[in-house]
């Protein structure tokens, strides 16, 4: 997708080069990501103030004829391989001057997030957060029907599954399915609310409540 | 003009001449402080206007695309810090519902020994504990401040818990604003369930159950001021096609458009009180985030956050669990390309949490020549201290829990491997320039304040020598909380709109 911003000319010979060195790679992936995490790059920057976008240009180019400032060689950034690059980024990334440290946080912080947000990484590392989605939205679309007509507990307690499903398989792909089956099953109105642990005004006899909170209790066993 | 989902959300035309409104009160953004001061003014049968910069976004459009919804829901694109000795990355919603849209819904009132200060020392009567209850309690209902649902909460919650537990350190289990929370992990880039209870699904729809509306893509510039006195607002429609303007008069304006930009856009007007605490007083709740590796899956799935662990309140250290989706999660690390690849491998196996510091000290927010923004902050030695305390009661949280390895925010100390390491990195002392911080809870620029040489909002929250003018979100904050604020905030707004709406009418009758 074209967008507004778009490194050119040479910046985009050294933004490539950063990004090529800065994605993730495994010997059992065979995408290389370089390209489209650029692309997804300049979109992200597109949504960035001009001050922002003008920052990432400008130390790019700071980068690219850093060689010698840092003693790391002559070679621009962009001349030189994928490894050597690695070395240098790696160098300034752990600079005893933080400031030079923070610029390749930046780049680093951009490139991570666009890139570990693709789907194809996702699935590699076996995230599978796509897919989570549809499994939670389906799961709350059920538990908001079997609300229909029942009177919710009043605040601060929770509105639990109704007794339908069991806690420990909440969290698990495919729960929606399982609470529509054990609802039809039981055929149970949904009471107000079995989660049974409350005390009446909702709250947890174990922890606060949710009162306005005084000072916390003298500690117990101290930390280090 | 044009309607989105409801009429009263309202995307205005882009071009054409001035949109001229007129109202009995305007509000300036739509977030925790904005929302629920258009509502509850609305509800006093005031006619409302909530003007919002940002664009509406239904829970329909949440995709999984992180980059594209950090542009279409956050400022900046995400892209804004504090600047320091450290600088500080921060987020602030820009949509409809603001920050409410992106945080992680959890729901505390404001510390007692807080509202005892303010009373005692702020000389804020109205802001007692006793007071506010019948706020707290309406705001709590209004939002669904509940617990989660059983089950709900996830691993990486529950290994929190088990080193707390095994401790013996006191917890506190979260409420948080959500109908049927599902654990999905996704709430920084708006919930794609529908569960987390933003103002978008609270306070807005009261305010257009009494004829309220909201105007999408209205950027307040203009502080319209006559005789002294405020009388209106006037900007820009942004982010559509076009270079409309719009002028909005009123009895009154309240502005709510955060604790960064309402500072600003009184600077920008010249409003600066005579105390010139304007911009001032601005406390950040610094955070640093933690990681810690598990020999078994802790992550992926579950609620943000359903426990903080409260046993070193008195320290002014709060310790929370805090799940966050795998790209989030990448950038806890120092570290990019085939080492980082090698790490995330183990991605679901690590368990991520953070430490908040009740913080002292007082950044500023400031308009440079051209109008330009200055936001600064400096983490303080004392603070960093209980960071570097708060870091070892983490890691020995998580040891405890069974952890392999905690990775720490410190730059010269980023992975502990035993208590010994923790011992070593409380030594070693790291500085405030070696530590990378974050912050989501910004606070306390236009303070309110019984003094009128110590703040710049009367009691009841109107800026003190400007009549008309209002200031109810982040912004009027007295001070620091050491909690999540939203709920603090929805019941300072309403405190402030009660009395405004009752000031109106009152002088409306007479
Ligand atoms: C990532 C994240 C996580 C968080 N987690 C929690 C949590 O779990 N619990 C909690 O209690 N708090 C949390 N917070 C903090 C909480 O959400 C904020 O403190 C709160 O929303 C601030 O309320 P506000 O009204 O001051 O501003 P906001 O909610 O930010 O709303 C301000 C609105 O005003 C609009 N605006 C600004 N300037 C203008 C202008 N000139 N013209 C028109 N509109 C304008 C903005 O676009 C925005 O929509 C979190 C915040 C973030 C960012
Ligand atoms: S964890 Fe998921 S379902 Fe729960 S509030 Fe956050 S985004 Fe919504």
């Amino acid at each position: 997708m074209p967008t507004a911003f778009a490194f050119t000319g040479h910046t985009r010979r050294i933004a490539r080069a950063l990004v090529e060195t800065m994605v993730p790679r495994w010997p059992d992936f065979d995408t290389d990501l370089t390209d489209p995490v650029l692309e997804r790059l300049e979109r992200t920057l597109d949504a960035q103030p001009k001050a922002v976008q003008t920052l990432v240009v400008a130390g790019l180019w700071g980068l690219e004829v850093s060689g010698p400032v840092f003693g790391h060689g002559l070679g621009r950034l962009s001349a030189i391989d994928r490894d050597e690059r690695d070395r240098r980024l790696t160098r300034i990334a752990h600079h005893p001057f933080p400031t030079f440290r923070q610029g390749i946080l930046l780049y680093q912080t951009l490139v991570n997030l666009c890139a570990y947000s693709m789907p194809e990484v996702e699935a590699h590392l076996g995230a599978r957060r796509r897919e989570w989605r549809k499994d939670r939205q389906a799961l709350r679309e059920v538990l908001v029907q079997l609300d229909e007509g029942a009177k919710a507990p009043q605040t601060p307690a929770a509105l639990g599954s109704y007794g339908h499903l069991d806690p420990q398989a909440f969290i698990e792909f495919g729960a929606a399915e399982r609470l529509r089956d054990a609802a039809n099953a039981t055929q149970t109105p949904a009471p107000a609310s079995t989660d049974t642990a409350l005390d009446s005004d909702g709250t947890e006899p174990s922890v606060e409540k949710p009162k306005t909170r005084k000072r916390a209790a003298t500690p117990r066993r101290k930390g280090p | 003009m044009t309607a989105a989902a409801t009429p009263n959300i309202v995307v205005p035309e882009s071009r054409g001449a001035t949109l001229r409104l007129d109202c009995d009160v305007v509000v300036v953004g739509s977030g925790a402080g904005g929302a629920t001061a258009a509502a509850t003014l609305a509800e006093a049968g005031l006619d409302v206007i909530c003007l919002e910069e940002g664009g509406y976004h239904p829970t329909a459009e949440y995709s999984a695309d992180i980059p594209q919804m950090i542009a279409k829901i956050l400022r900046n694109g995400g892209a804004t810090a504090i600047m320091g000795r450290s600088p500080v990355p921060y987020l602030e919603g820009r949509c409809v519902g603001g920050s409410t849209v992106v945080n992680g819904g959890m729901c505390w009132r404001t510390p007692e020994r807080v509202l005892d200060t303010w009373v005692n020392e702020y000389r804020l009567e109205a802001l007692s504990a006793r007071r506010l209850e019948p706020h707290f309690e309406e705001v709590e209902r209004t939002i669904n401040a509940r617990y989660q649902d059983p089950g709900s909460e996830g691993p990486n919650n529950d290994m929190f818990k088990r080193g707390a537990d095994r401790l013996g350190w006191k917890l506190s289990k979260n409420r948080r604003n959500q109908i049927h929370c599902v654990g999905s992990n996704d709430c920084v880039t708006g919930c794609p369930t529908g569960a987390k209870q933003s103002t978008i699904s609270t306070w807005l729809p009261r305010l257009y159950a009494r004829g309220g509306a909201v105007y999408t893509h209205c950027r307040v510039e203009k502080i319209l001021q006559e005789g002294g006195r405020v009388v209106g607002v006037a900007g820009r429609i942004v982010d559509l096609d076009g270079e409309r303007r719009f002028v909005v008069r009123s009895r009154a304006v309240v502005l709510a458009g955060g604790a960064v930009q309402t500072p600003i856009l009184m600077l920008r007007n010249g409003i600066q009180v005579k105390s010139g605490q304007v911009g001032r007083n601005f406390t950040i709740h610094p955070n640093v985030k933690m990681a810690a590796l598990f020999d078994h899956p802790v992550a992926v799935r579950g609620a943000h956050q359903a426990w903080q662990c409260i046993e070193f309140e008195h320290e002014g250290i709060l310790m929370a669990p805090g799940l966050i989706p795998l790209a989030f999660q990448s950038v806890a690390f120092n570290d990019f390309g085939p080492r980082l690849a090698q790490r995330m491998r183990d991605h679901e196996h690590i368990a991520t949490g953070g430490i908040l510091v009740d913080d002292h000290a007082s950044g500023r927010v400031q308009v440079l020549p051209f109008g330009i923004p200055l936001v600064r902050y400096d983490v303080t030695d004392e603070d960093q201290r209980r960071f570097i305390q708060g870091a070892a009661y983490l890691a020995t949280l998580y040891f405890e829990a069974g952890a392999r390895e905690v990775y720490t925010p410190f730059h010269h100390f980023p992975r502990l491997r035993s208590p010994d390491d923790i011992r070593r990195m409380k030594a070693a002392a790291p500085r405030v320039q070696d530590t990378e911080y974050f912050t989501a809870h910004l606070m306390g620029t236009v303070r309110m304040h019984g003094d009128a040489r110590q703040g710049a909002l009367s009691p009841d929250g109107q800026v003190w020598d400007r009549p008309g003018l209002y200031v109810a979100d982040a912004a009027a904050m007295p001070g620091t909380i050491g909690v999540n604020p939203q709920v603090t905030i929805m019941a300072l707004a309403r405190h402030i709109a009660l009395h405004l709406g009752d000031r109106l009418k009152s002088r409306a009758a007479a």
